[in-house]
């Protein structure tokens, strides 16, 4: 079809992905005990418990009121009663307060089709302070929506993408959600779009997306009015992050980008129209670990064994289990640790997915230079912040680093790049 | 719950390419073996024994250097590979004790005194074979004929280079006709090869290719272990190439420098014209192509980065020349290598320096 965009240094080419089983998305079961959190990232604001323990609560009412700026309502995802509040570590390495709700009682909001609301009748003003109200957050970075497009508002001239760009050769979810529910993702991208007023809209898909989901999605566009390009991707990882795209698009300021993913999309078009808090996520359960990998509707705070227990739990041994994808995400503890709306994936890799080897001295190979799609030298840097010379290492790169974690996906010698990266970054701040 | 095998690495990324600095190693030690197999065919026992003690040595050598640091380093294949490589170097008619202890060299003080792998401060398999030089010269040039080309064991006979320097002229630069009228022995294998070459092939092209390179390209002339078997050489090298386990870079740009400069200047023959240098005959005598890919190319004492690695490469090739031309050529190539890992930190900061420089400046 069109002409594959990709950019333009470096990442991680990905031929074969991990095959995987289309078909709808199930529901994943309520779980007996949800435990949410109020924190979802680290850098999030964590908003104040509005209930006690031993209150009984519906499903969808609020558990936690936000704190202000960084800081997003949450809902209980279950009707239940509250068993605990306390502070819990999350896989995340921070700690979170946590609010453990035992399920009780019966459906309230959800369990009905939800009747659709005309929002096109609203005023911008309404429509964002439902999305405020219904803590509607952005699924890849955690950050309150209706901030972002807060933001986003004050300075036009932005280009709004849609990106169903997967993080991993794994997740297939975004691409999914395109597929089987295009209508509600063009809305939810409406949605947005009125309130944000992008000087233009990108869908930006993966290269080998099937054409006649390409076809649906041009007519839902047409039908909507709205002004919305699609642009193919080449496969190429970190593909998803905003500078890769701005990189791909030839456009130089990444902070001219609005990136967007159609699971936030669907949460923000079922929060408009069905009046429906965040207090789902689709969630990728997959690795070879798993017997049957596929995509959950999962409810928040249900722990992470749950879900794969519903994929029909693990074949073999797993030699890590990661919550978020390969690249960036964190590895779980234990099987305990819970869904949060940012919780994009569980994988259960096994060791010959891992890979993983003893860290050997570099070997001064090179690959790290050429992989990485800033363009950076990971290789002089980690020399440089392994003498304690941080400053000068922040000169040559550091302080453009993403954190893709590409490098030390590259590196012979396994060295946890990344690590030192991001530990000398941190350091950086406490000081 | 608890996770069933327990959760391994505690930082992303969590996926890894397939390449290991260990596998590398023994990929590159691997791609070796039909060197091993191709010069004990050509040389019999005198080349297995050399490949057995170089290798034994270099083992047991990182056995004790692991027992002495209490880390075992064994499983990462470094010290298989150099002692593989010291061998390369070795004419088969060597007397053993130099392979052992050129090896143990190697291992014992270039490796491991200096901090083990990815702590060289030059390629200890080279800085082996440049000590085996230095100490003993003349065991180093104890050359015999391959039995294919004389018929029997262990016949003493000059490599086609030293040969080739020590005729009173060649004409225009022919170094194969000269050879062939000094009566330099030919094998029957490279007149019948060359001959249904130059029937099927040249003669239409209208071009002929002279009898003896395809005795320099089986190997069929005295020389060292690695460098008779120059086809096995370079298909491990293409093999090198395309799994990435080498940087490129460093052998193209020296390959290229060093066929240009011996183009021009030739390689210190008698009677050579400007720009009449047989190329082809100085890269497949005195193991250029082995040093380029396996020695030259070596990540651990080269440069890092793009340009460091071309100008690296550059003056590899520049420094092969000079010495050949100039000096002794079976070391020089060696040598040119060696030099250039003792400066390859400096400039490596300095050429890398400069480029960086260039980058900081955009936004
Ligand atoms: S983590 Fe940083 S240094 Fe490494 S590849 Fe990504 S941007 Fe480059
Ligand atoms: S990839 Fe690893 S071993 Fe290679 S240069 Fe970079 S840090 Fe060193």
């Amino acid at each position: 079809m069109m002409r594959a965009r990709g950019f333009k240094r470096g990442g991680v080419p990905v031929n074969q992905r991990v095959p995987f089983q289309t078909g709808p998305i199930e529901n994943a079961f309520l779980p007996m005990n949800a435990v949410v959190l109020l924190k979802d990232t680290f850098t999030a604001v964590e908003p104040f418990p509005v209930v006690h323990v031993g209150q009984e609560v519906r499903e969808g009412q609020l558990l936690a009121k936000s704190a202000g700026r960084g800081s997003s309502n949450v809902h209980s995802p279950i009707p239940g009663i509250v068993r605990r509040i306390d502070s819990v570590k999350t896989p995340g390495g921070f700690d979170s307060k946590a609010v453990l709700v035992s399920l009780e009682g019966s459906f309230s909001v959800l369990g009905k089709r939800p009747e659709r609301y005309l929002w096109k009748s609203l005023n911008k003003a309404d429509i964002s302070h439902i999305v405020q109200e219904k803590g509607i957050v952005c699924v890849s970075n955690g950050e309150p929506l209706f901030e972002m497009i807060a933001d986003r508002s004050s300075k036009p001239g932005f280009v709004m993408v849609i990106s169903a760009l997967e993080t991993d050769p794994y997740r297939r979810t975004e691409e999914e959600l395109l597929a089987l529910r295009p209508e509600d993702v063009i809305d939810g991208c409406a949605i947005a779009a009125r309130m944000a007023l992008p000087a233009r809209i990108l869908l930006a898909v993966d290269e080998h997306i099937d054409a006649t989901t390409v076809d649906r999605l041009r007519d839902i566009i047409v039908s909507s009015e709205l002004d919305v390009s699609i642009q193919a991707f080449k496969r190429r990882f970190p593909q998803e992050m905003p500078r890769q795209i701005a990189d791909a698009l030839d456009i130089d300021d990444a902070g001219s980008l609005f990136v967007l993913e159609p699971s936030t999309l669907i949460a923000l078009h079922e929060a408009v129209v069905a009046n429906k808090p965040h207090i789902e996520q689709y969630v990728y359960i997959g690795g070879g670990s798993i017997k049957r990998p596929a995509i959950l509707k999962a409810r928040i705070g249900a722990p992470i064994g749950d879900l794969i227990e519903e994929c029909g739990g693990f074949s073999g041994t797993p030699d890590t289990i990661v919550i978020g994808g390969p690249f960036r995400g964190r590895s779980a503890a234990d099987l305990d640790a819970s869904v949060t709306r940012t919780t994009r994936a569980v994988l259960a890799l096994t060791a010959e997915e891992t890979r993983s080897a003893p860290e050997r001295p570099c070997v001064r190979c090179g690959d790290c230079v050429e992989i990485c799609p800033e363009g950076l030298d990971p290789y002089s840097m980690l020399k440089l912040l392994r003498v304690g010379r941080n400053e000068e290492a922040g000169a040559i790169g550091l302080d453009r680093c993403t954190s893709c974690g590409v490098c030390a996906y590259a590196c012979r010698s396994r060295i946890p790049l990344v690590r030192y990266f991001d530990d000398a970054r941190r350091n950086e701040v406490r000081r | 719950m608890k996770i069933p095998g327990g959760g391994a690495s505690s930082y992303p990324p969590y996926i890894h390419d397939w390449k290991t600095s260990a596998m590398a190693s023994w990929i590159c030690s691997l791609t070796l073996l039909p060197v091993v197999v191709w010069s004990t065919v050509l040389y019999g026992r005198a080349a297995a024994q050399v490949w057995a003690v170089a290798l034994a040595s270099s083992i047991v050598s990182e056995a004790i250097a692991s027992g002495l640091s209490r880390r075992w380093t064994l499983g990462d294949g470094s010290a298989v590979l150099t002692g593989l490589l010291v061998a390369t170097a070795m004419p088969p008619g060597v007397p053993l004790y130099v392979p052992a202890i050129s090896a143990a060299f190697a291992v014992l003080i270039v490796k491991a005194a200096f901090g083990g792998l990815g702590a060289n401060w030059m390629n200890p398999a080279l800085a082996g074979v440049a000590f085996a030089y230095a100490n003993w010269p003349a065991a180093m040039r104890e050359y015999v004929l391959p039995r294919a080309v004389s018929g029997v064991d262990g016949v003493s006979a000059a490599t086609p280079m030293a040969f080739a320097k020590g005729l009173a002229s060649i004409d225009q630069g022919r170094v194969m006709d000269a050879l062939r009228g000094a009566s330099y022995p030919l094998s029957s294998m490279d007149s019948s090869v060359t001959g249904l070459l130059n029937d099927s092939i040249f003669s239409k092209l209208g071009a002929r290719l002279p009898d003896g390179y395809v005795d320099l390209a089986i190997g069929f002339k005295p020389g060292t272990l690695g460098e008779s078997a120059l086809l096995a050489v370079l298909a491990g090298s293409i093999v090198l190439v395309c799994l990435r386990l080498i940087k490129p870079l460093i052998p193209a740009a020296m390959l290229v420098v060093f066929a240009i400069l011996a183009r021009a200047f030739g390689t210190g023959l008698p009677g050579e014209v400007f720009f009449g240098g047989d190329v082809l005959f100085a890269l497949s005598s005195g193991s250029v192509m082995l040093t380029a890919f396996y020695m030259a190319a070596d990540p651990v004492s080269s440069p890092v980065g793009r340009l460091p690695s071309l100008v690296y490469g550059a003056a590899i090739g520049a420094l092969c020349f000079a010495f050949r031309r100039w000096g002794s050529f079976s070391e020089g190539v060696a040598y040119a290598v060696l030099v250039m890992n003792v400066i390859a930190p400096f400039m490596e900061r300095t050429v890398a320096g400069l480029g960086a420089r260039g980058r900081t400046r955009e936004p």
